[in-house]
């Protein structure tokens, strides 16, 4: 076919949500120029960075073919922990954060434990998870936020670093850059791949199933952790409702991204797009002051259509296989 | 069952308050409530899969009862079959898309949860209707012989009726066939994919009428009453059928299992909330009970299998 060098080019991943967010920006900045001020891509930047975070967090548990519910209750029990840390025993910010990513690794480490040693599904293991988490998060905070975050901390959340970038970018670029060599270099990334794609196969080829799942998880809780700081700087408190609201964009970004969700396929540059179009939306909708609930009906006919388009692209790749 | 009783004894001999009628009125009532969610869950469970949205559609179907009552004016013999319906018709637009997608109903039910609560949040705009008639907070308050909610006796109403439906009728039977094996299903003549939709219409329906029981209770239709986006029940829905035996890959139902299921988390929560554990750390208590029941179950089936019984 003569076109089969658009057609490959249009097979990657993030190619389409690419083009969408591309288009969406170019649209909303022709009806209202003050997208694009720099305070209004500081927030945008923001928002982008803690979203990509939470997306990665639940593709490596999609890409091992599970999902993680129990995703923003581990991240608001860190933000919390974090906080109080800070607050309670005065340690500084640095240690503190070593604490709460400690607090995340384990926590993913521990449902990613009971998933392997078990065999039930992870729906049910990490719901239970989201469960426990919450319960002491409240159980802690008595659903009183921690006020006590340091000045260095706020600014790390709310300064630009240049320009209209914020300071929260570091992270973000920091876990891209190692979820891409994770998947696309590391041996323990095609090991989640490979149990994502074929269990069987990736067992009997000699990988170690528990080992990779429990990594997979740990790697989702450290994610989280991090999220869930970041929000803590961006909000100046540590809130405990942190991470109530996580559950749909962390699914919506990686299948806008092309993530195929039994498991096996993903990508890291197709979810940073869909968790850029996720933003772009929210941002618009609020700049024309439309209801923002309408952003729930929104990111809920997202995930339909992405789902979509995912499915049809699958079919086409099953077809030429045929 | 042992373990309620277990349970229930312990807490009425520590606890002088937990015996007194209207303590038990309380908790018979929760328990009707969390059996209705966890039957909804169940239903669909059967096939294999499982509805996010559970929360979402009763909720939407407990503002569509208020919208019939109070601004139509509609008498409640049609404003609760209708909200039935409305609950029904969401859970077979859930199921019409799985069987049409192929997507997995957790990712689909996602999204639906989201668009439903949207949908509704933005027509109620967020605003309760407080105006229904008496007759409706006056079932919640309904008490039974003295002491039994009437909220009970409806959930246990619908456990005998759906006893009889799984175990007697076709459709019931080929519900559980499709869930169990959908290969074999087919092939003997099963039209899988309709008993799916049916089974999230089926769903849907005992979803609005989880919904139409909290309105009971509390006297009106809130849009909050079951959290943000119904995430509130998502816990219930699955607590109750999985401690019940219901079994997660489909195929087995236990209606009664999931009456017992509800009644043991509620005697727990309320007697640990009498002993003054702390409403907050209930929450994790209960995130470790399921997580014992799962595990419970799976050192059963293994029992089972060593003993070559499964």
């Amino acid at each position: 076919m003569n076109d089969s060098k658009l057609t490959r080019a249009f097979d990657n991943d993030w190619i389409g949500p690419a083009l969408v967010s591309l288009v969406a920006i170019a649209a909303i900045s022709a009806l209202q120029p003050s997208f694009l001020s720099s305070f209004n891509i500081l927030v945008l930047l923001s928002a982008i960075a803690v979203n990509m975070l939470i997306a990665l967090g639940q593709l490596v548990i999609i890409a091992v073919g599970q999902m993680n519910l129990a995703l923003g209750s581990i991240g608001g029990l860190v933000a919390i922990s974090f906080a109080a840390m800070m607050e309670i025993w005065h340690l500084p910010p640095l240690v503190a954060m070593g604490g709460g990513l400690a607090i995340g690794v384990i926590a993913g480490m521990a449902s990613g434990f009971v998933i392997a040693r078990t065999g039930i599904s992870a729906f049910i293991i990490t719901l239970a998870g989201l469960q426990i988490f919450k319960g002491i998060n409240l159980g802690i905070t008595e659903a009183q936020p921690f006020y006590g975050v340091p000045q260095s901390v706020k600014d790390f959340g709310n300064v630009a670093l240049a320009g209209p970038i914020p300071w929260l970018v570091l992270p973000m670029v920091a876990a891209a850059v190692f979820m891409w060599v994770l998947f696309n270099r590391l041996r323990i990334g095609r090991y989640i791949l490979a149990i994502g794609g074929n269990r069987n196969a990736a067992e009997l080829s000699g990988i170690n199933l528990d080992t990779t799942v429990i990594w997979a998880h740990a790697l989702s809780g450290l994610l989280a952790a991090g999220a869930g700081m970041m929000l803590v700087a961006r909000l100046q408190i540590g809130h405990p409702a942190i991470g109530e609201d996580w559950l749909i964009s962390s699914f919506a970004a990686p299948v806008i991204g092309g993530a195929i969700l039994s498991g096996g396929h993903v990508s890291v540059v197709g979810t940073f797009f869909g968790v850029v179009i996720i933003a772009i939306i929210t941002q618009a909708l609020v700049l024309f002051a439309i209801d923002p609930f309408v952003v729930q009906i929104v990111l809920g006919a997202l995930i339909l259509w992405a789902v979509g388009i995912n499915r049809l692209r699958e079919m086409r790749v099953a077809r030429a296989k045929a | 069952m042992v373990l309620i009783a277990l349970a229930f004894a312990v807490f009425a001999s520590a606890l002088p308050g937990f015996t007194t009628p209207f303590s038990l009125f309380a908790i018979g009532r929760q328990i009707g409530i969390d059996t209705m969610i966890g039957l909804a869950m169940m239903a669909v469970i059967v096939t294999g899969g499982l509805d996010l949205s559970v929360g979402a559609i009763g909720v939407s179907a407990a503002m569509v009862f208020g919208w019939l009552c109070e601004r139509l004016g509609l008498p409640l013999a049609v404003s609760i079959p209708g909200a039935l319906l409305f609950g029904a018709l969401l859970g077979a637009i859930n199921g019409y898309t799985v069987v049409r997608s192929g997507v997995h109903s957790f990712i689909i039910t996602l999204a639906s949860m989201s668009i439903f609560f949207g949908v509704m949040i933005f027509l109620t705009k967020a605003e309760a209707f407080r105006g229904l008639p008496p007759e409706v907070a006056g079932l919640g308050r309904l008490k039974l012989g003295g002491k039994v909610s009437a909220l009970l006796a409806v959930s246990l109403a619908a456990c005998v009726a759906l006893s009889v439906f799984y175990r007697f009728t076709t459709l019931g039977r080929r519900m559980l066939a499709a869930g169990a094996n959908p290969r074999a299903a087919e092939i003997s003549g099963v039209r899988t994919g309709r008993m799916i939709i049916a089974c999230h219409a089926l769903t849907g329906a005992l979803a609005a009428l989880a919904g139409l029981m909290v309105t009971a209770r509390t006297g009106a239709a809130v849009p909050s009453m079951a959290g943000q986006l119904g995430q509130d029940w998502l816990l219930p829905a699955f607590l109750a059928p999985v401690l019940g035996g219901t079994l997660l890959s489909g195929g087995r139902v236990a209606v009664f299992g999931t009456l017992l299921g509800a009644a043991f988390v509620n005697v727990i929560t309320s007697g640990l909330l009498q002993l003054r554990v702390g409403e907050f750390w209930i929450q994790a208590c209960l995130g470790l009970i399921l997580l014992a029941a799962v595990l419970a179950d799976r050192g059963r089936h293994t029992i089972l299998r060593r003993r070559g019984l499964v």
